[in-house]
C-alpha cells in the first residue's frame, strides 16, 4: 500500500466481495470534499448487490453507502466545510440547487446522476445518485473504504460537533433517516396501530419512529428470534413470528378484524415467501425476468385497514407483481421513496443528542474493513444474531 | 477502429496503481481517459453495437433499447430530428447566454465532442476519441433570438466529415416558478449517412443518448455550476474509467 492507494471493499459478482487495494480518491469538482473514513457500516440494500440482484454493477466497483469520517481536503468552492470537521455523509447525492432539492424532495435530485440517461431509460425519470449502488444509480465509488470523494459537499454531510461516539451517529448516513420517514409517510394518527414488516435496522428505527409519532400499538413481523426480540425490548413493539404464525391471522385478532391503520414494508425486493406464492416467483426468477419479490406487499395490502396507508421504505428493483385491486377498491394510500436525507439529519441528530434515542442499539458485530467480505455472507445468511455490522477501516 | 472494444478503450487510461505509469499531469490524464472511453457509458460511438451490448446493456440485464442511427433514415433517406426536452430551473435568457459559451458548450457536448470558438459565432466541433480525424467540422450561429431560440448550422466548406447538420435549442417558458423548457433538436449527418451506408452503422451513435445527455449537462451546469462526474473514480479496475 502505498500513499496513492487505500483499501477498499469491492464488488466482483454474486455472493463474491473482496478486499483490494484501490486508488485514492481526489478532488474532482471545486464542489467535492474527501473524508477519511472512521466508521463505515454494512446496509440490508447492500444485500441486494451482493445476491447480484441490482443492474448496473460492475466488477470491481467500491461497495458502502453508511459512511463517517473526517474531512481531509476540500475544494475551492466548499463553504460549509473544513479540513478536520467530523462528518456523517448521508448515501444519497443531492445538488441542493434543483427544483428537487428545494422542495427538500433530496433524494429525487436531478442533477447528482451522471447516468441519468440510462436511469431515465428504466425508469422514465432518474431519482438522485446514490455512493456506492450501481451505475445505473450513478456509479459512485462508495464508503467501505479508506477514504471517500463526497461531491456537492456543502449539500450532504452534516457535522458532528459534540465529542458523542461514531456508533451513536453513524446510522444517520442512512438506516435512522430512512425508518423515520417510513413512518412519518405512514401518517400515523393517536389511536393508530401500525404494523412493521421485517426487523432489521430499518424495521426497528420504523417501531421506535412509530411510537416516537404516538401510535396506540406497533406490531412487529419477522421470522428471526433475537430481531423480534429487539423490536420487543427496544420499541416496546408486538410481534408476529411469520413462520410460527399466520400473519393476517394474527393481525385480525390484535386488531378486532379492522386490520392495522398503517403498514409499513421494511423488507422489500429480497424477501422470504413462504408456501406457492414464493416457489411461482422464484420460477419467474429463473427465467431472468428480474422480477421482486413481493411477499411483504401483498400480505400488507390485504392486512392494512381499509383506507389506510401503506408506506414502504423497502428497497424495490423491477417489476413486482402486486394485487392492484384490493389497494384500489380498499383505497388504500401508498407512500415510498428513497429516503429525502438532507431533511431529516438536523432533527434526528438532535434526538440523538438529547438522549431521546440511542441508535447504537442495532449493532451487533464490529470488525475491521479486512473481515468485510466474510460479515458480508453472514448478515446475508443472518447467521450469528447478525443484524448490524460496522467496520471501522 | 470497428473493432474498438470498451475494454480495451479502459485499458488506455494510465493506471496509478502503478506510479511509473502516471507521470502525466491529472487533468490531460483524465481528459485522454475521457476522449477515449468518450465520457458517458450511452454514447458509443465508433464502437461497435457487440461491444456496447457487453458492457453496458449487459450492466442493465438488457432491459435497455435504444434506437441506433439508421434507425433515423426515414424511406426517402432522410434523417429524421432527434428532439428532447428538459426543465432547467434558470430564466431563458441566462440559459441561452451559457449555450453559445464555447467554454460552457464545450462541456455540455463534452461526453462526445471538444469544442473551441474559430471566430465570431463559429465552432468547431471535433469527435472525441478515435474518430476525431474523421469527423471535425465548423458550426455557425444560423439563428439566435436571445432567450428564445439559437440554431447552429454546418459550414459544409470548412467540414472534414459533419456528424450533424444543425444543433438547435429553443427556450420557453416552464410553468409556474419551474424554469425553462429547453429542447434541443438535432438533425444528424454523419458521412455516407444514407440508409444502411456503411459509415452511418459503423459509427454506431445512440443519438437519443447524445441528446439526452447533453440537456442534463446543460441542466447540471445552469443550477449547480458543474457536470457531475464520476471521474477519477477508485474503483478495483484501477483509477479513471468512465463507464
Amino acid at each position: 500500500m502505498t500513499d496513492e492507494t487505500m483499501r477498499a471493499l469491492t464488488w466482483h459478482g454474486e455472493k463474491d466481495v473482496r478486499v483490494s487495494e484501490v486508488p485514492r480518491p481526489e478532488i474532482v469538482e471545486p464542489t467535492d470534499a474527501i473524508v477519511e473514513i472512521t466508521a463505515t457500516a454494512i446496509c440490508g440494500s447492500d444485500l441486494h448487490l451482493y445476491n447480484d440482484r441490482m443492474p448496473g454493477m460492475r466488477e470491481g466497483d467500491v461497495l458502502g453507502h453508511e459512511p463517517m469520517g473526517e474531512v481531509v481536503e476540500t475544494g475551492d468552492q466548499v463553504e460549509n466545510l473544513e479540513v478536520g470537521d467530523r462528518v456523517v455523509v448521508p448515501f444519497t447525492i443531492s445538488c441542493g440547487s434543483c427544483w428537487f432539492c428545494e422542495e427538500e424532495l433530496y433524494s429525487l435530485c436531478d442533477n447528482s446522476n451522471p447516468n441519468a440517461e440510462m436511469a431515465r431509460k428504466m425508469m422514465g425519470q432518474s431519482p438522485a445518485g446514490l455512493f456506492g449502488y450501481s451505475h445505473l444509480l450513478g456509479g459512485y465509488a462508495g464508503g467501505q473504504a479508506e477514504f471517500l470523494r463526497v461531491p456537492y459537499a456543502d449539500v450532504g454531510p452534516i457535522k458532528i460537533e459534540s465529542d458523542i461516539p461514531d456508533e451513536q451517529v453513524l446510522f444517520l448516513s442512512d438506516v435512522f433517516p430512512t425508518g423515520y420517514m417510513a413512518a412519518e409517510n405512514a401518517d400515523i394518527e393517536p389511536e393508530d396501530t401500525v404494523a412493521v414488516w421485517g426487523c432489521g435496522p430499518v424495521g426497528q428505527f420504523a417501531v421506535q419512529s412509530a411510537q416516537m409519532m404516538g401510535a396506540n400499538q406497533v406490531i412487529a413481523i419477522d421470522r428471526v428470534p433475537e430481531r423480534l426480540e429487539m423490536a420487543g425490548e427496544h420499541g416496546d413493539a408486538e410481534t408476529i413470528n411469520y413462520e410460527h404464525a399466520d400473519v393476517y391471522d394474527q393481525l385480525m385478532s390484535m386488531t378486532g378484524g379492522r386490520g392495522p391503520d398503517r403498514c409499513i414494508d421494511a423488507v422489500g425486493t429480497e424477501a422470504h415467501g413462504t408456501g406457492l406464492d414464493g416457489v411461482s416467483d422464484r420460477v419467474k426468477e429463473g427465467a431472468k425476468l428480474q422480477d421482486d419479490r413481493p411477499y411483504v406487499l401483498r400480505e400488507a395490502i390485504k392486512c392494512c385497514r381499509k383506507g389506510g396507508t401503506l408506506s414502504v421504505p423497502g428497497v424495490y428493483l423491477g417489476r413486482a407483481n402486486v394485487p392492484f385491486g384490493p389497494l384500489m377498491n380498499k383505497a388504500l394510500t401508498v407512500k415510498t421513496g428513497q429516503t429525502h436525507m438532507q431533511r431529516y439529519l438536523d432533527p434526528l441528530l438532535g434526538k440523538i443528542e438529547e438522549g431521546e434515542i440511542d441508535p447504537s442499539f442495532i449493532i451487533s458485530h464490529q470488525v475491521g474493513l479486512e473481515d468485510g467480505p466474510e460479515m458480508y455472507q453472514t448478515f446475508n445468511d443472518k447467521e450469528d444474531d447478525c443484524i448490524k455490522v460496522v467496520m471501522t477501516p | 477502429m470497428s473493432e474498438h472494444s470498451f475494454d480495451s478503450a479502459v485499458e488506455d487510461v494510465p493506471n496509478s496503481m502503478h506510479p511509473g505509469a502516471s507521470a502525466e499531469p491529472n487533468r490531460s490524464r483524465w481528459k485522454r481517459a475521457g476522449t477515449v472511453a468518450l465520457g458517458g457509458a450511452l454514447v458509443v460511438f465508433g464502437l461497435r453495437r457487440r461491444s456496447l451490448g457487453g458492457t453496458v446493456l449487459a450492466l442493465v440485464g438488457g432491459a435497455l433499447s435504444y434506437r441506433t442511427l439508421s434507425d433515423y433514415l426515414t424511406d426517402a433517406g432522410e434523417m429524421e430530428p432527434v428532439e428532447r426536452s428538459i426543465t432547467i430551473d434558470k430564466p431563458a435568457d441566462e440559459l441561452s447566454d451559457l449555450a453559445r459559451d464555447p467554454e460552457s458548450l464545450a462541456r455540455i457536448v463534452g461526453h462526445f465532442a471538444d469544442v473551441s470558438a474559430v471566430g465570431d459565432d463559429r465552432y468547431r466541433w471535433s469527435a472525441g476519441g478515435p474518430l476525431a480525424r474523421e469527423l471535425s467540422w465548423e458550426m455557425e450561429i444560423a439563428a439566435d433570438e436571445s432567450g428564445e431560440r439559437l440554431r447552429w448550422e454546418t459550414v459544409d466548406d470548412e467540414s472534414i466529415g459533419a456528424l450533424f447538420d444543425s444543433w438547435s435549442l429553443s427556450f420557453d417558458p416552464a410553468p409556474g416558478d419551474r424554469g425553462t423548457t429547453v429542447t434541443l433538436e438535432v438533425r444528424f449527418d454523419p458521412p455516407g449517412g444514407t440508409a444502411g451506408s456503411a459509415a452511418a452503422e459503423r459509427l454506431d451513435v445512440v443519438p437519443e443518448s447524445l441528446v439526452g445527455t447533453a440537456l442534463d449537462r446543460f441542466k447540471s451546469l445552469a443550477e449547480t455550476g458543474t457536470v457531475p462526474t464520476t471521474e477519477h473514480r477508485p474503483s478495483a479496475r484501477g483509477r479513471g474509467d468512465l463507464l
